[in-house]
Order: structure tokens, then sequence, then C-alpha cells
């Protein structure tokens, strides 16, 4: 009995040690949300697609979870169970930081666009998975992966809305994307995410309204998943 | 001889004790552990009573005249008397009868067709429906900031006056989950501390053999989804468990529904289609509809003479707990809500 103690108090002090260690240092990683080679702005902004249609945004939001850095292919660093919510309106949430040992060496960071399942069936939770955060179905329960709403001419409906509320958890319809974007400036890490690319990818005419889980929903967070690179400087 | 018996309630006591997730919530003898993660969500007697003042204040809707109490209501087991389907805010009906709210903690999905994966989740639905109490959940915040009693009661209950999505979420949670039933005749007999009629013994023989396959004894549901057999309502064109998942083996199930205080929980069923439990054996016994996902245990015929039909009623109203009806801890909360 005494020993069981003795081995948790050791284990107990080796981890805080490797806490410690950890703490030493801090890598910023932000998020360029951009429309092509703009910086993207709400609301008033005209962007022009490639195929010449005028398009505006006026929410975008996307959750980014389970950071983790990589070299050669193999995970040294990693934060499990972290959530953030990356929302263009509040400036703030587009940069993190992370608590990485110095002089860590890799060349890619790995990440999940999206809440994991386990995490959907969890119940309530707080900061940036808080369902006043709008971004949690309130009719069928589950964490809304990515919303990006806007207008543009070639959308014949109300006012020319699009919206694309994407997520889903349950098997055969999990929009959960995991990805790797090799990385060279590993001080300060920055990722673009170009919403120009995922609207040249679909076709605003046919497919403008998808709110709920399922093929479509699968479709486009797979397309939103490649828009993801590192920020060339 | 006396120390074998003092080692032994020893035993008993320590047992019981373990199977107590707190004092707060207790898993009656011969039942399943529940399934809600209490972990993740610590009772308190504090917590409790911000939940139940939240449930029972219509603050929760748009226009202040709905509470979670208007559509279940203590004194029917938590259901909605008098309605067939839900009636919300502004009169607007809604497509689904209200279900009974009776041992949530053992339920893992919620909903008539599951659409609800988790208990904390809930709430969201009816405050936000536009049927329901049409209201969202940052405007509700914001209103329970500016009360006069919420404030206090969120830091009593968290030690932080600042309300949180998660903080309302959670304490209507742990209201709903000290809704325990489990003190009718049925498990006074089970305890040996009470014993059947004739009419009810032989009501529970052929409860045991025609539909405890469904409604399994101790919780009186299995918390699967099946079709028992009701023809769909061209109107309401309700698919239940189908609109979930979308899989058509999926087509017209529901949520096998407990049983427990089923004399104070009509109109039966989904959509409300009947008032009288004579009416829901006659379904069973008269009127199943075959279909391609009618469930297994009913391929069978159920046959019973009018007289079983009687017995199996008799046996239903042991279900009635009405230590759980009248609880007082249960109901309207005068003291939160008018201090
Ligand atoms: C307008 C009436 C109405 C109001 C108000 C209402 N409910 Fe309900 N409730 C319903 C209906 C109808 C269902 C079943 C809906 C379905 O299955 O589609 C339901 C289902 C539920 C369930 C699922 C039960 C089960 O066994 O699956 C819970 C729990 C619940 N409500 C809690 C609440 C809480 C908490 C509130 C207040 C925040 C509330 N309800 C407000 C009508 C209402
Ligand atoms: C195949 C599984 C199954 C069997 C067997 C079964 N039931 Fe049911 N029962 C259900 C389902 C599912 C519902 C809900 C259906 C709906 O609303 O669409 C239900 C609903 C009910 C209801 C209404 C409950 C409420 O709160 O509205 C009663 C009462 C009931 N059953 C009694 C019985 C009796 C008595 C028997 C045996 C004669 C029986 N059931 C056999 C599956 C079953």
């Amino acid at each position: 009995m005494k020993s069981g103690i003795a081995v948790f108090v050791v284990f107990f002090s080796m981890n805080t040690c490797v806490l410690f260690a950890q703490t030493t240092s801090n890598t910023t990683l932000n998020f360029n949300p951009k429309f092509g080679n703009a910086d993207l702005q709400l609301n008033d902004a005209v962007y022009t697609t490639k195929i010449n249609d005028s398009i505006w945004i006026d929410v975008f939001k996307c959750y980014v979870s389970n950071i983790a850095l990589l070299q050669n292919g193999k995970v040294v660093w990693q934060k499990k169970n972290s959530f953030h919510l990356i929302n263009i309106a509040n400036q703030q949430s587009l940069q993190l930081m992370l608590q990485t040992p110095a002089a860590l060496a890799f060349d890619a960071i790995q990440l999940n666009v999206g809440i994991d399942s386990t995490t959907n069936v969890a119940g309530a939770m707080g900061g940036d998975l808080d369902p006043t955060n709008g971004m949690y179905w309130t009719w069928q329960s589950g964490y809304i992966n990515i919303k990006l709403e806007g207008r543009s001419n070639k959308c014949l409906t109300r006012n020319n809305a699009f919206t694309f509320h994407l997520g889903g958890y349950q098997f055969p319809y999990n929009a959960l994307q995991k990805i790797t974007i090799p990385i060279q400036q590993i001080k300060k890490i920055n990722l673009v995410i170009d919403i120009q690319k995922f609207i040249s990818s679909i076709d605003l005419t046919t497919q403008n309204q998808i709110m709920s889980p399922g093929k479509s929903a699968m479709f486009l967070s797979n397309q939103f998943s490649t828009i993801f690179s590192e920020l060339k400087q | 001889m006396k120390k074998v018996s003092i080692v032994f309630s020893l035993l008993i006591f320590v047992l019981t004790a373990f199977v107590s997730v707190s004092q707060l919530f207790v898993v009656p003898k011969g039942w399943p552990k529940q399934g809600y993660d209490f972990s993740r969500n610590p009772l308190s007697n504090e917590k409790i009573a911000l939940g139940r003042a939240l449930f029972y204040d219509p603050v929760l809707s748009k226009n202040n005249t709905i509470s979670c109490a208007s559509c279940h209501n203590p004194y029917n087991a938590f259901a909605h008397a008098d309605h067939q389907l839900s009636h919300g805010i502004e009169d607007k009906i809604g497509k689904r009868n209200a279900p009974a709210l009776v041992n949530l903690a053992w339920q893992k999905k919620f909903m008539w067709d599951g659409a609800i994966n988790h208990l904390d989740m809930q709430s969201l639905f009816p405050i936000t429906h536009p049927d329901e109490m049409g209201e969202q959940l940052d405007q509700v915040i914001s209103k329970l900031k500016g009360a006069t009693i919420y404030p206090k009661l969120f830091y009593k209950a968290y030690q932080d006056s600042v309300i949180t999505g998660e903080h309302l979420l959670k304490a209507i949670a742990q209201f709903m989950l000290t809704l325990v039933s489990s003190n009718s005749k049925y498990d006074s007999v089970m305890r040996h501390q009470a014993v059947f009629s004739n009419q009810e013994k032989n009501g529970y023989q052929l409860f045991k053999k025609n539909c405890n396959s469904c409604h399994t004894e101790p919780l009186f549901t299995n918390h699967e989804f099946e079709n028992n057999g009701l023809p769909i309502n061209k109107i309401l064109k309700d698919f239940g468990r189908m609109k979930v998942t979308g899989l058509v083996t999926d087509s017209l199930k529901f949520k096998v529904p407990t049983l427990r205080n089923i004399q104070y929980s009509s109109p039966y069923m989904h959509d409300g289609r009947f008032a009288r439990l004579q009416d829901v054996l006659k379904h069973y016994t008269l009127s199943i509809q075959k279909s391609a996902t009618l469930s297994q245990k009913l391929q069978q015929p159920i046959v019973l003479t009018s007289n079983e039909r009687v017995d199996i009623i008799a046996f239903l109203l042991t279900l009635t707990d009405n230590s759980f009806i009248s609880n007082p801890n249960f109901n309207y909360p005068k003291y939160n809500l008018y201090p």
C-alpha cells in the first residue's frame, strides 16, 4: 500500500516536471482568412470569384481542435482536447499560443477542422464550446464545425444568400477533417484559410443551403479541408 | 452468529453506499447503473435549485409566457395533459406529444426520434423552437443577467455570477436528473413490502409475456427505437427515427417510452392519438399495422380477451408513484421565483 503511494508520488512529480519543461517557450499560431490574395472582411467588402461573380461574406467561423506538431511525420508536440473557435468577427480568436518546449523542431502542423464525435456526445461545455457561440444545432444535437454565410447573385434565394452550416459526427456522415500542413517558418506559424478556393469548388446556383449533416455536408467539409496552407512570406 | 450479521449488515451498508452517486442521486436497488455521467456535472443542492427555478420560469420563452413546466407538468408526471400535440408560445401547436420526464438519468437519447444526444443539450431544443418557446439562447442569457434572482442563484450554484450557456444547461439537466420514480406499488411488490391483487398479478404475467420485451423492467423501456405498428398519420407524416439517421430501415420507429406513471401521462403515443389505456390495448390486440419495419417482437399477433386487457391495465396502474407526483422537491419553487 505504502509503496503504491510512493510510486504515485514519484509518478506525479515526474508529470509536473514534464509540464514545467513544456512551458518554457511559446509558438504563435496565426490564422489568416483570405479571399484569394485579399484579407477577408465581412459584410461590405465585395470579392470576385474565379468566374467573375460578385460575392460578399457575412459570417465565417470554424472549429479547430487537437493541434499537433510533427517532425518527419511523427508527433513531437500536441495539445489534446483543445478546441478553438476561429471567428473572423473576433480578431483575438485568430491567434493562438502553443506552449511548446524551447527549440522544438518540427516541419508540419496537424489539426482537426471540427469537433470529434466523443466531444459531440459529452453534454454541455463552456468556453469556445459553449452553445451560446451559435455553433451548435438545437433541433438535432451536434456541433456545427464550419459556418460560412454570404451573398452572391448566383444564388436565386432570398437576399441572394448562401448558408453553409457544416457538421455531423455520426457514421456515415462524420464530417470531421484531419489535415496536415507543411511548415517552414516555425517561430511563428502563419496559416492561410482561402475562402475563394472553397467557393470556386462549388456551384452556388445549385448548392447554396446546406444546414444539416449528410452527403453534401461531407463533400463540402472535404473541400473546406483543402483551403489551409502556410502563408507565403 | 451475531458477528456474522454485523459483518453482513456492514457489507450491505458499504454496497448501498457504493450504489449511490451522491446522496442527491441514488440508484434504486436492483436497477441498472444510470447512463448519465455525473463526473462531468456533479450534483449539488444549489445547482438543482437553480435548475428547478429555470424549469418553472417562463423567462426562458420569447414573450415570457411559456415555461418547461407548461408542457411538462409535475401533476402529469411531467407530461402535457389534455394536449395531443404540445401547445407552445402564442398557441402554436407542435408536431409531437410531450413525453413524461421520469428516470431520465438512465436514458441516452432523447425525444421520440432520439434527435438529442445528451440530457444537457435537451433544453436548447424547446428554448429555440419557434413553436415552443421561440427564444434565442444568448437572448435568454441576457434576460437572466438582468433578472433579480438569477445572478444570485448562479453565484450560489457556481461561485460565479457570470451566466453561461454551459451552466444554464447543466443546471436544468440537474433538476431533471433528480426526477426519479421508484416508489410505485410495483416497486413495493418487488421489494416484498406489498402484494399484487389477483387481477394485478394476472396482468403482470400477461405483461411479461407480451410487453416486457420492449417495455422492459424495471425502467419499463429497453431504450430502443421500435415500430409498434401504429398507422402513419397522413397529416403529420412523422417517420420518427428515420429523420435522424436517414436510414429507411428506421422508418416509423419511435423511442420506446417508459410506462411508469402511465396513469397520469395521457394522451398516449408520439402524437397523442390515444386518450385512454383501453385504446392502447385495443391497438396492440386488434390494429397492429404490418409494414417493412414492424418490430420482430410484434410479428405474432398479441391475443388477449377483454378481461385480460383489463388485467393488464390494472397492472399498469401499479406503476403509478404518488410519492413522485406529489414530491414537494419537484413542484413549483415558490421560494425562489417569488422570494
Ligand atoms: C411547447 C411545449 C414544450 C415546452 C415548452 C418544453 N417541452 Fe420538452 N418536450 C416537448 C415535446 C413535444 C417533446 C417531444 C418532442 C419530440 O420528440 O420531437 C419534449 C421532449 C422533452 C424531453 C425528452 C424526453 C424523452 O424522454 O425523450 C425532455 C428531457 C424535455 N422535453 C425537457 C424540456 C425542458 C427542460 C424544457 C424547458 C427548457 C422543455 N422540455 C420545454 C414539449 C415541450
Ligand atoms: C415492439 C416493441 C413494443 C411492444 C412489444 C410493446 N410496445 Fe408499447 N410502445 C412501443 C413503442 C415504440 C411506443 C411508442 C410508439 C409511438 O409513440 O409511436 C409504445 C407506446 C406505448 C404506450 C404509450 C406510452 C406513452 O407514454 O405515450 C403504452 C401505454 C404502451 N406502449 C403499452 C404497451 C403494452 C401494454 C404492451 C403489451 C401489450 C406493449 N406496449 C407492447 C413499443 C412496444
